[in-house]
């Protein structure tokens, strides 16, 4: 009896110990196939988009890009937008996608400089917002997409406190709303890191002082956008208790998408448009793909109408095409900032280092 | 040295155990490392292997584990007495519900905690301290538990015979039994603490950062790859020596005469309030964080309502479009099932080598090494082997259990290991002198035992699998997503039905766990029960 189970098992364990060796072989003699660049994918008529882990688009839109072009839009996800260029610069020249969608503008210089990407233009290219047409790192990036991180505020709070809210940065150091904030550590959150480039943006060599004053005001620094909004903050829908918070301006029109049924007739959340840092969001064919032209095709794509006008209620960011109309709700409750602050790539790349120590040095962690 | 170590007479193909293992570990750990190394070598980083900021970080990561695992065995071990030890209605479920708290996605406990304790409990070391005790509860109570089952009564009666107290005949009989269990919980609770990265961003502060959370900052933020690469190998050098230790303390357990699991009945009068008090206590502790869960899913604009858990089925209440948020439960089953054979059959052979001597040896130490190596490390040399031609294992959906196994393997290895090692190896010799042969003997002095903890070693490899959240973000397709990563995606946008949906789901996620839990300790059982028949 134990004999012949003890049999069967070492069976089992033969069987899918050699299922894993062929599964490895046969993919190891793609080899000599493979030196032509994975024919496989192209006779199949697949196209490879690596994306961040917030990448959605609805799905009726990548059927109509296989019914376009007779291509499969295969998604790759490589977490957060960081890991996912990391990634790609570490594979640069044998890319494992086709396309990328998502490198930032404080991300790409350093992506550029490790020659990720291969020019290309896209059809509509001349359809950008004025301001983002000739955001293109000659020819290598499209812009696909744009948000503000702004400080978001909990009006109910400051309505029954009978305070105005701040309306600036340096409000926010001010004494009556000492306890009242938090923000995301920017060494390991993307809006967290956009508030300090932001803070540097607005006061130059004075950041650090800035942010002395924040921390003698008592701010809370939270690990992740998750823990500051869901978790500290007061509108965030699971008792936390500060009234402001870094997050998005297109906030308060997700807090509408995203209520229970009723939905309230406005949000309970508003955006404080002083000191917003602006996010704009690449998409690039990537130099050594397997399926250069079916990449292009996907930047085209995602810079096509259709998608464009998907962006708002999928990503909740604005669409960088000019002549795309935005939902209601982003019209009516999504914070347009008149003056965002932004700072110049090639700068973040060799600052960053040191403001993240020097911000870990001023805030002790 | 160790000329006693290796049974006599084993079964030839027991020399060739480490084989698979070995191989698995090759293609999967090492050669991605490789790969990696070779793309981004040193360089620099050489000069982070001296920085006084890494040794300070390592230095206060060693104190934070140091405490979550003291605090966890405090915790942990009283668990693994009576929920493997007491005969009494709903035993089977208090031992599977110590194992929930280990697979919830780190984001989950996080919120948990602070649903359960508020915004004004100041996030750092102690928070973060009770995180990961509470997290590894079950490593402790599993690992030790399955061990105390077969602990022989006798010879603590022998010592109460000849005058020691119940607490003398604990200390000096009991412990030393468990020693070997205890060390190796103790070493991987140490090192989960040391490595813990989620947690650590989530609740922790300036005082609790970990290697690995420098090395995802250097990789994901900075783009310092030598400095990273540099930073991985301190941590893998640092850990590898605390398992070491672990293996070592462990070794030099006493061996006896394990019985197959007779559970006992609970003692009447006050020990037996004792042992009602302590199971009491276990599931308080254990629920407390879900029951927080549980009320947030159930109340939406402030009033009780099951509007969120009526939303899990559509799709736009999911990850806008991609699918309905309970539709990722068949993707998370199939990776935990997948997970649980792969990390079963690795690791139980290694495990089994652990027996025999020489190269074998190294491969159960390798087979522990994936504790050490950085997970961002391991993720990103996974992607440049795997993720492109010619070897593009994307696409057969493998690379994520495979990812997953790798996590678990070294906990099953931690699991059987001890367990075989405190057999008495005499059987074999004694099987074998009445003349069986030699796999006969083997399954006759090793056949219970591996049963049961192949079986909780198999249960705690699925539940790693149910609750891991970076590779499955990390190396999946888009449109494939798991229960944590689709939690991850709800609790990543604003808007109260994100949260009462993603707790909702969390709720799920740790009543299937449970379930599978219970099933396999089942199964296991009853397992147990016939070979107890025919013994």
């Amino acid at each position: 009896m134990a004999v012949s189970r003890i049999r069967r098992t070492t069976g089992l364990v033969l069987i899918i110990g050699s299922l894993v060796l062929t599964a490895a072989c046969s993919s190891g003699g793609g080899t000599d196939a493979g030196t032509t660049g994975s024919p496989t994918a192209a006779e199949a008529g697949t196209v490879t988009l690596l994306a961040h882990d917030s990448f959605v688009v609805s799905e009726a839109l990548t059927e109509e890009f296989t019914a376009a072009t007779g291509l499969t839009l295969e998604v790759v996800t490589a977490g957060d937008a960081g890991t996912m260029v990391a990634g790609a610069i570490l594979a640069a020249g044998s890319p494992t996608a086709d396309v990328m969608f998502g490198v930032d503008n404080t991300l790409a210089s350093r992506a550029l400089d490790a020659g990720v990407f291969e020019a290309y233009t896209a059809t509509d290219a001349a359809r950008l917002r004025p301001e983002l047409a000739g955001d293109t790192a000659d020819g290598r990036l499209t812009p696909i997409d744009f948000g503000d991180v702004c400080i978001n505020i909990d009006d109910r709070y400051f309505a029954d406190a009978d305070v105005a809210a701040p309306t600036t940065l340096d409000d926010l150091t001010r004494p009556e709303f000492k306890d009242l904030l938090v923000v995301e550590d920017p060494g390991t959150s993307s809006p967290g890191l956009a508030f300090l480039l932001a803070t540097i943006a607005r006061y130059g060599d004075d950041w650090t002082d800035y942010w002395q004053r924040l921390r003698d005001n008592g701010v809370s620094v939270a690990g992740s956008w998750t823990d500051a909004y869901t978790g500290q903050f007061s509108a965030g829908g699971s008792g936390g208790t500060r009234p402001l918070v870094v997050s998005y301006a297109t906030s308060p029109p997700a807090e509408i998408v995203y209520a229970s049924d009723p939905k309230p007739t406005r949000p309970s959340t508003s955006v404080m448009t002083d000191g917003c840092y602006r996010q704009v969001e690449y998409a690039g064919v990537l130099a050594g793909a397997s399926n250069p032209d079916g990449a292009r095709a996907v930047v085209d794509w995602l810079l096509s109408e259709p998608v464009q006008a998907d962006l708002p209620l999928s990503m909740f960011v604005f669409p960088a095409r000019a002549d795309v109309p935005l939902p209601d709700v982003f019209t009516r409750f999504a914070a347009t900032v008149p003056a965002p602050l932004q700072l110049d790539a090639q700068q973040v790349a060799e600052g960053l280092p040191d403001w993240l120590a020097e911000w870990g040095a001023v805030m002790g962690r | 040295m160790g000329g006693g170590d290796g049974p006599l007479n084993a079964p030839r193909w027991l020399g060739w155990a480490w084989a698979i293992p070995a191989a698995f570990l090759a293609a999967f750990l090492v050669y991605p490392v490789i790969v990696l190394g070779a793309r981004v070598g040193l360089g620099d980083g050489w000069s982070g292997l001296t920085a006084a900021s890494t040794w300070q970080v390592a230095g206060l990561a060693a104190v934070q584990a140091l405490a979550s695992t003291i605090l966890a065995l405090v915790v942990g071990i009283p668990m693994a007495n009576v929920v493997s030890r007491y005969r009494y209605r709903g035993r089977a479920l208090a031992q599977a519900m110590v194992t929930v708290p280990f697979v919830l996605p780190t984001v989950v406990v996080a919120l948990a905690f602070r649903s359960l304790l508020g915004s004004g409990v100041p996030q750092g070391f102690a928070l973060v301290v009770v995180a990961h005790a509470y997290v590894n509860l079950a490593v402790v109570a599993r690992i030790v538990g399955a061990q105390w089952a077969q602990h022989d009564d006798r010879y603590e009666n022998v010592a109460r015979t000849l005058g020691a107290t119940r607490w003398q005949a604990f200390v000096t009989v009991t412990l030393p039994g468990l020693r070997g269990a205890i060390a190796s919980s103790a070493a991987v609770v140490f090192v989960f603490s040391f490595t813990s990265l989620g947690i650590v961003l989530l609740l922790g502060d300036s005082t609790t950062r970990t290697l690995e959370s420098q090395i995802l900052r250097q990789t994901s933020v900075l783009l310092d790859f030598p400095g990273a690469a540099a930073t991985a190998v301190i941590q893998l050098v640092l850990v590898t020596g605390v398992l070491l230790a672990g293996a070592m303390a462990g070794r030099r357990s006493p061996r006896r005469t394990m019985r197959p699991v007779a559970l006992r009945p609970v003692p009447a009068g006050l020990s037996g309030i004792v042992v009602r008090v302590a199971v009491a206590t276990t599931v308080i502790i254990v629920i407390a964080p879900v029951a927080a869960l549980l009320l947030d899913s159930l109340r939406a604009g402030g009033a009780w309502s099951t509007a969120w858990w009526s939303a899990m089925g559509s799709v736009d209440a999911g990850t806008t479009r991609i699918g309905s948020p309970l539709g990722a439960l068949g993707m998370s089953l199939g990776y935990a099932l997948v997970t649980a054979v792969i990390a079963s059959i690795v690791g139980g052979l290694a495990a089994v080598a652990v027996l025999s001597r020489g190269r074998a040896r190294v491969v159960a130490l390798l087979a522990i090494a994936p504790l050490g190596v950085s997970a961002a490390t391991l993720g990103l040399g996974t992607l440049l082997a795997f993720g492109r031609g010619p070897i593009d294992l994307r696409g057969t959906g493998l690379l994520v259990p495979i990812a997953h196994a790798l996590v678990a393997v070294p906990l099953v290895v931690a699991v059987v290991a001890p367990a075989l090692r405190a057999t008495d190896s005499r059987r074999l010799a004694v099987a074998a002198s009445l003349g069986a042969r030699p796999t006969r003997a083997f399954v006759t002095a090793y056949g219970s035992v591996l049963r049961v903890v192949m079986l909780a070693s198999a249960a705690l490899a699925g539940a790693v699998s149910l609750g891991e959240f970076g590779a499955a973000s990390f190396l999946a397709r888009a449109g494939n997503p798991t229960v944590p990563v689709q939690i991850v995606r709800l609790l990543s946008r604003p808007g109260e039905e994100s949260y009462g949906v993603a707790a909702a789901l969390a709720v799920v996620l740790v009543a299937l766990t449970l379930a599978l839990v219970l099933l396999v300790d089942r199964f296991g059982m009853s397992a147990l029960q016939r070979s107890a028949r025919t013994a």
